[in-house]
């Protein structure tokens, strides 16, 4: 019997519900910036999936041991890998090999009911309310990974989660008109937000409530999608973080709450910034510590 | 016995970049930047460059801020976890520049399509998303040799000038790259010249020894300059990682405000003294 905790923070029920998803056998691919992915991998790791492999896409690297989770020295982590990639192999042959199972999570800043997702501009695509980073290898993957995609996402509102006809632009491709993409990918698999766990119907592919967070209102979650959810006749509550699990994230997986800074906004994110730029810069040894 | 291949950065990029050149930038993110030869192209004020990067992030951003840029061609340009690029984004926002929208692969395949002188390169990826309908330039198609497997087929990206930071070369041109090499080899052999800057100037000896020797050969490399702390406030593994203190300085000062301070007019020392000296450098360095 699993002890379950009683104190966790939103970010720590993600993280937590992230880990939860790699396979023993899996290729975790972090991307750039998004140290919960990091942090849900490493957890993962560290607990139920000792023989999952780092890919490291800032690094195109291979790597196999764990470390706690940095905002400074990502690169210290990828460098010592045991191969690195060349460019093409990195985009476009190693990742999708039918001998490799990859888990990789994006976060959209639009997705719709089918998990489309939109990484690249809100507008009009030639004259854009607000123009995003880019989607860089969604473009290329998000239709072909074996096991899938991965979605997640910490502000689940009317903003993000958005109707079909209303994404601005498509550069993660999801169930295209409720149907599997042609390239053989499964496609998404879930989607965890700050509310829920979402999955698609096996048979119209439409997004659907599998279980929703402790303490949420179901209205909270209808009221906080721009379509329209399918839901379960009888609710189920999201399996809390177990004890275990908070006390490995918080005191040896990333302890200086680097994950925080993708749920955190406005004065409360600037602090923490400062906060883990100050630690990290004193410190002595700049390898982030080993978690064997 | 070779000859040597080193000049000043200053030289390097009057002679070897003009305007309305298709720049290609190596290193990813905040990660080997060729920052110090950027601030040299906003220094000499050249005009209407392409930049093409895998992972754009400050270089980008600075290039445009400077008036330098007329097009960009990169599948992410951000400033990763401090936020959006923000003269990146107005200048989208406003249409002053175009944008060539790519993807990991859209990049990787066209510097590949490129050196292999061919006009395409195909691909799995792409299928379904909308990027087709803004890069008319990029088709979906049924493989031509009859298994009926659709592809996209994407176009060679022609380079006219490499600028690579790297942390070993030698003074003929063989560069060494510690860590992840990401589009920088592609690069250098495909851009008609290419510019390596170096952290570290050794003999080509020391190259024999270095893992993976010289991913940039001097056959390629058309300059090399020597200019330690050059990638900063980006890093360079394995000497110096980013520095976030210099990084949150640049997205708070007005680019005017910054530009007098770290870039016009000033050497490489001196931009190093303003950006906080010895205690910035004994701070960044591993």
């Amino acid at each position: 019997m699993s002890e379950y905790s009683k104190d966790y923070t939103i970010d720590e029920l993600m993280t937590v519900l992230m880990a939860r998803e790699v396979k023993n056998d899996d290729i975790m691919i972090v991307g750039v910036a998004t140290p919960m992915v990091w942090a849900a991998f490493t957890l993962a790791k560290v607990t139920h999936a000792p023989d999952a492999i780092y890919h490291y896409i800032m690094g195109n690297t291979f790597v196999a041991e764990p470390r706690q989770v940095s905002l400074l020295y990502l690169e210290m982590n990828t460098a010592r890998a045991y191969r690195f990639q060349d460019s093409v192999e990195c985009t476009l042959e190693a990742l999708p090999s039918d001998k490799l199972t990859t888990i990789e999570f994006f976060r959209p800043a639009q997705i719709d009911q089918y998990g489309n997702t939109n990484n690249i501009c809100i507008g009009e695509w030639d004259k854009p309310k607000i123009r995003l980073p880019g989607a860089a290898g969604i473009l290329d993957f998000s239709m072909f990974y074996a096991r899938g995609s991965f979605l997640y996402t910490p502000r689940h509102d009317k903003r993000t989660f958005v109707p079909s006809e209303k994404i601005d632009f498509i550069s993660g491709v999801g169930f295209p008109g409720g149907k599997p993409s042609i390239c053989g990918g499964l496609g998404p698999q879930c989607v965890i937000t700050n509310l829920a766990y979402f999955d698609f119907d096996d048979d119209t592919k439409l997004m659907k409530l599998r279980s929703i967070h402790p303490d949420v209102e179901l209205d909270k979650v209808k009221d906080s999608t721009g379509f329209e959810l399918i839901t379960p006749n009888e609710l189920i509550e999201t399996i809390p973080p177990t004890v275990k699990e908070i006390k490995l994230l918080r005191d040896k997986v990333d302890p200086l709450n680097v994950r925080k800074l993708e749920v955190l906004s406005g004065n409360e994110r600037k602090e923490l910034l400062e906060d883990i730029i100050q630690k990290e810069l004193h410190k002595q040894n700049k390898f982030p510590k080993l978690l064997i | 016995m070779s000859s040597s291949k080193l000049m000043t950065l200053e030289e390097a990029v009057s002679t070897y970049i003009q305007d309305g050149d298709h720049v290609g930038i190596g290193g990813l993110s905040f990660w080997r930047k060729a920052m110090s030869a950027c601030r040299e192209i906003v220094r000499q004020n050249k005009k209407h460059l392409s930049i093409c990067t895998f992972v754009g992030g400050l270089e980008v951003d600075m290039l445009i801020a400077g008036e330098c840029v007329s097009e960009v061609r990169s599948c992410f340009v951000g400033m990763e976890i401090f936020g959006m690029a923000p003269h990146y984004r107005k200048a989208v926002e406003s249409g002053s520049i175009k944008i060539s929208e790519e993807s990991e692969a859209t990049i990787a395949l066209g510097l590949r399509a490129s050196y292999l002188k061919v006009p395409f390169m195909p691909l799995k990826g792409i299928i379904g998303t909308d990027l087709p309908k803004v890069r008319n330039d990029i088709k979906q198609i049924e493989d031509p040799l009859g298994s009926g497997t659709q592809v996209m087929v994407v176009p060679k990206i022609d380079l006219d000038v490499a600028i690579l930071h790297v942390p070993y070369a030698d003074e003929y041109g063989n560069g060494n790259i510690a860590g992840a090499v990401w589009m920088d080899a592609d690069m250098a052999k495909t851009a008609k010249k290419t510019i390596v800057i170096c952290e570290k100037l050794v003999e080509t000896e020391d190259i024999r020894y270095l893992p993976g020797k010289a991913q940039l050969p001097m056959q390629t490399t058309s300059v090399v300059v020597k200019k330690p702390f050059g990638a900063h406030p980006t890093s360079c593994y394995p000497f110096y990682t980013f520095d976030p203190h210099h990084i949150q300085c640049y997205l708070k000062t007005n680019f005017e405000e910054y530009k007098k301070k770290f870039i016009s007019n000033k050497t490489h020392a001196q931009y190093l003294e303003e950006a906080g000296g010895v205690q910035t450098i004994f701070n960044i360095l591993v």
